[in-house]
């Protein structure tokens, strides 16, 4: 198993996915809470892009800037092989998990 | 403040993104005012993110020392006094150094210092008040009371704010120093 990624993690590095060319910070951290459901503290995502690109699992680059960011740059990430490998793993995971057992759960609370 | 708590090579990207998302979503749903709000809020979430581990340490070495007065009392806080006061100097030290080797600013550790001390005296409270929770018989309060009363257990840490900008500071100036050092070998 290539690394333990938790649902935070996989929210951001599925949202990378998901936006393709467009995965910069901003962007993410809309994609991650239109998914999740919730306002997604800006922090948190970038402690998380941050911790993912020490882990090896994406890269960035910088791109221009643009009027409403002042002309500050956008750093673009991509997901690297590693990260596809703990995507797999983790959905893998949660499979076998499941295995045997009806969605959505009935009966017992 | 962001410039402070961010490596200099994710600031200006990760400030463009807060910057885009106050002025494209926040600002025109929530009205200047709120907005504001808001701003200042993500950019004290920054300075907490990257100071919570040492807040935390530095408020568990308080709580385990009133835990320790309280549980196993003793007629000299000599040893136990210099044990806490080292372990307290040396974290603010640390986090003052670490945050200014990450943002090559020695501001960055006087400002570690502040923000440290700060939450750890939030957490301090919170830990202290859950210990009196479970122990408040007759013996635990007059061992408190004798290893300096309910008033230095909960506010000691907020009477360090001071001392932190100063330690963290000193951490501070010597991480600025060794990352310069680092980056010019």
């Amino acid at each position: 198993m290539a690394e333990i990624l938790g649902t935070f993690e996989q929210a951001v590095l599925l949202a990378i996915i998901r936006l393709r060319d467009d995965a910069y910070g901003r962007a993410i951290l809309q994609e991650v809470g239109l998914r999740l459901g919730r306002e997604v503290a800006p922090g948190a995502v970038q402690a998380t892009l941050e911790r993912l690109e020490n882990k090896g699992l994406v890269t960035s680059q910088l791109g221009a800037g643009t009027p409403i960011r002042s002309g500050r740059p956008r750093r673009f990430y991509r997901v690297g092989p590693s990260g596809i490998s703990a995507l797999n793993d983790a959905r893998t995971a949660v499979e076998h998990l499941w295995r045997g057992l009806r969605w959505p759960l009935k009966g017992h609370a | 403040m962001l410039r402070l708590f961010l490596r200099p090579d994710v600031f200006l990207s990760t400030s463009g993104d807060l910057l885009e998302q106050y002025r494209d979503s926040i600002l025109p749903v929530r009205g200047l005012f709120r907005a504001d709000r808001w701003y200042l809020r993500q950019v004290l979430g920054f300075a907490l993110r990257k100071t919570l581990p040492w807040a935390a340490l530095f408020a568990g070495a308080f709580v385990a020392r009133f835990a320790l007065d309280m549980l196993h009392p003793t007629t000299d806080f000599h040893t136990r006094s210099r044990v806490t006061t080292y372990t307290s100097i040396g974290l603010l030290l640390a986090a003052g150094f670490w945050t200014a080797w990450r943002s090559g600013s020695f501001l960055a550790g006087a400002a570690a210092g502040f923000a440290t001390v700060a939450a750890a005296s939030v957490l301090s409270i919170a830990g202290t008040a859950g210990l009196l929770a479970f122990w408040h018989d007759a013996p635990a309060m007059s061992a408190i009371a004798a290893s300096g009363g309910l008033d230095e257990a909960f506010f000691l840490p907020a009477f360090l704010i001071v001392p932190g900008i100063v330690l963290g500071g000193i951490g501070g100036l010597v991480g600025a120093g060794a990352k310069r050092i680092w980056r010019a070998i």
